[in-house]
């Protein structure tokens, strides 16, 4: 368990992995700001934070939106005076929306890459001073389906992969400054999931049907401690990784 | 014995009496390292778009050209590097989404274009991982890249077509690796002799249990 409390935010932290990540976080003592557009579900994750042993704070971000992510990290900065710890974790809501590289849509394209690229380069271009001050960490949530691809699901897997290589060459680019970047590909029991097998019935017995552990990972207890490893000093000499948090899922490292 | 499954692949598409004459087709974005490439592998070579406005329309047009046994997709990076920090929101969308909207869309007519039982081979610039500081937008569209084509794989595999990519940093390079020196002298290698020569490798018959991989021809840098 880490021993000093962190100030941490959490992007598309209202629900799932998010949420999941937080609450770990508050049960170490961290102070955690969720960072999510929907305020109503994210204040009561502020809440849950609190509850959990941390202390919670929302605000309100579109990390596809420069000016928001600004904001969001002033935020962080006006009220504890520092960032020791960046997870993005926030997906496009057209991440479990089949579709094929023959069809999709230019706009459909571009809303995936805006919430997981654009954001992760957003979040990084404005907490790269107060991570570098607090030779900090920040945490990129990718999925297998990055390293595997994903027949139905390609655009998915392709910005997932995209933030891959996006963390693996930034690992190196700010190893310098004192900055981790890290990876963690979670496959977790979430509402984003369950839209998923909604929308692909036999998805979900693949998905089962190859898991050594038997079932999907619950955000709170096996994804969040996870994260909160790669985001504290245990992972001190840990950069430019991907930890894969997935039951033994994915059959490719 | 050979499968049924197999001779249906090798049987050919709907549109096979229309293939194309060229040896392969190259889908490409316009350098001179791709013209080479074309060239090298006596390939009929046809140009992406550069705007991101007119890429649904060429995937209309281009999809419902003749189909080819052979298809290569060469979408090389075109802007300078740098790192992040010094990277604004133009040179972002230039190095990063651009580029990923390219591969997607490129792959998409690939596929349509690949007859059955064919073979599509992508080359993707990626910077070798030890020399990859200040290639953070590069880095996440190989990446990308080499995930769409995984998942090509996955989705045309039932009708026989292999897809696998090229990986090369020809085109990223620094201009001074840092230790230990490239395995191979040649490093980082050219588009018409090493990546030319590996594309053959995966397009060849004698791949033919070969796909989805992403196979590195960078001289020894990255495995």
């Amino acid at each position: 368990m880490t021993a000093a409390p962190r100030v941490a935010l959490v992007t598309g932290a209202s629900g799932g992995v998010g949420r999941g990540i937080a609450l770990a976080c508050a049960a170490a003592g961290w102070r955690v700001w969720i960072a999510a557009r929907r305020a109503q579900e994210g204040e009561g994750v502020a809440r849950e934070v609190d509850a959990a042993g941390g202390a919670g704070r929302f605000v309100a971000c579109d990390v596809a939106d420069a000016d928001s992510v600004a904001a969001a990290i002033a935020a962080v900065l006006a009220r504890d005076r520092r960032l020791d710890a960046l997870a993005h974790n926030a997906t496009s809501g057209l991440s479990p929306k089949p579709t094929s590289l023959r069809e999709v849509s230019l706009g459909e394209l571009q809303d995936h890459i805006a919430v997981s690229l654009r954001g992760a380069y957003l979040l990084a271009r404005a907490a790269h001073s107060p991570l570098r001050s607090a030779r900090g960490a920040y945490l990129l949530l990718t999925s297998e389906a990055g390293f595997e691809g994903k027949a139905r699901l390609p655009i998915y897997a392709a910005v997932k992969a995209a933030q891959r290589g996006f963390a693996r060459a930034l690992a190196r680019e700010w190893g310098a400054d004192g900055i981790r970047v890290n990876c963690l590909a979670p496959l977790a029991s979430t509402p984003a999931m369950e839209r998923a097998f909604a929308l692909d019935p036999a998805m979900q017995a693949r998905v089962l049907g190859r898991l050594p552990l038997g079932a999907l990972g619950d955000p709170i207890a096996e994804v969040g401690p996870a994260a909160r490893f790669l985001l504290s000093d245990d992972a001190r000499f840990v950069t430019g990784h991907t930890l894969m948090a997935d039951g033994g899922s994915c059959p490719v490292t | 014995m050979e499968s049924a499954k197999r001779r249906k692949g090798r049987s050919g598409s709907r549109r096979s009496s229309a293939r194309t004459h060229a040896e392969a087709l190259l889908l490409a974005g316009d350098a001179p390292e791709t013209r080479a490439l074309a060239a090298a592998l006596s390939a009929e070579w046809r140009a992406a778009p550069a705007s991101l406005d007119a890429l649904e329309e060429w995937r209309a047009r281009e999809s419902a050209g003749a189909t080819c046994a052979r298809v290569v997709v060469a979408m090389p990076a075109r802007e300078p590097a740098g790192a992040l920090r010094e990277t604004d929101a133009g040179a972002w969308f230039a190095r990063a989404e651009e580029p990923i909207a390219r591969w997607a869309f490129a792959l998409g007519v690939a596929a349509a274009r690949c007859a059955d039982g064919g073979a599509i081979v992508a080359v993707v610039d990626r910077p070798a991982p030890l020399d990859c500081a200040g290639f953070a937008p590069e880095a996440a569209v190989a990446d990308a890249a080499c995930a769409l084509v995984r998942s090509l794989a996955r989705s045309e595999g039932a009708r026989g077509v292999r897809v696998n990519a090229i990986v090369t940093s020809a085109r990223l390079a620094p201009s001074q690796p840092i230790a230990p020196a490239p395995a191979l002298a040649s490093f980082p290698g050219t588009y018409e002799q090493e990546v030319a020569g590996a594309v053959r490798l995966l397009l060849a018959a004698d791949a033919s249990g070969v796909t989805g991989q992403a196979l590195a021809a960078d001289c020894g840098r990255s495995w």
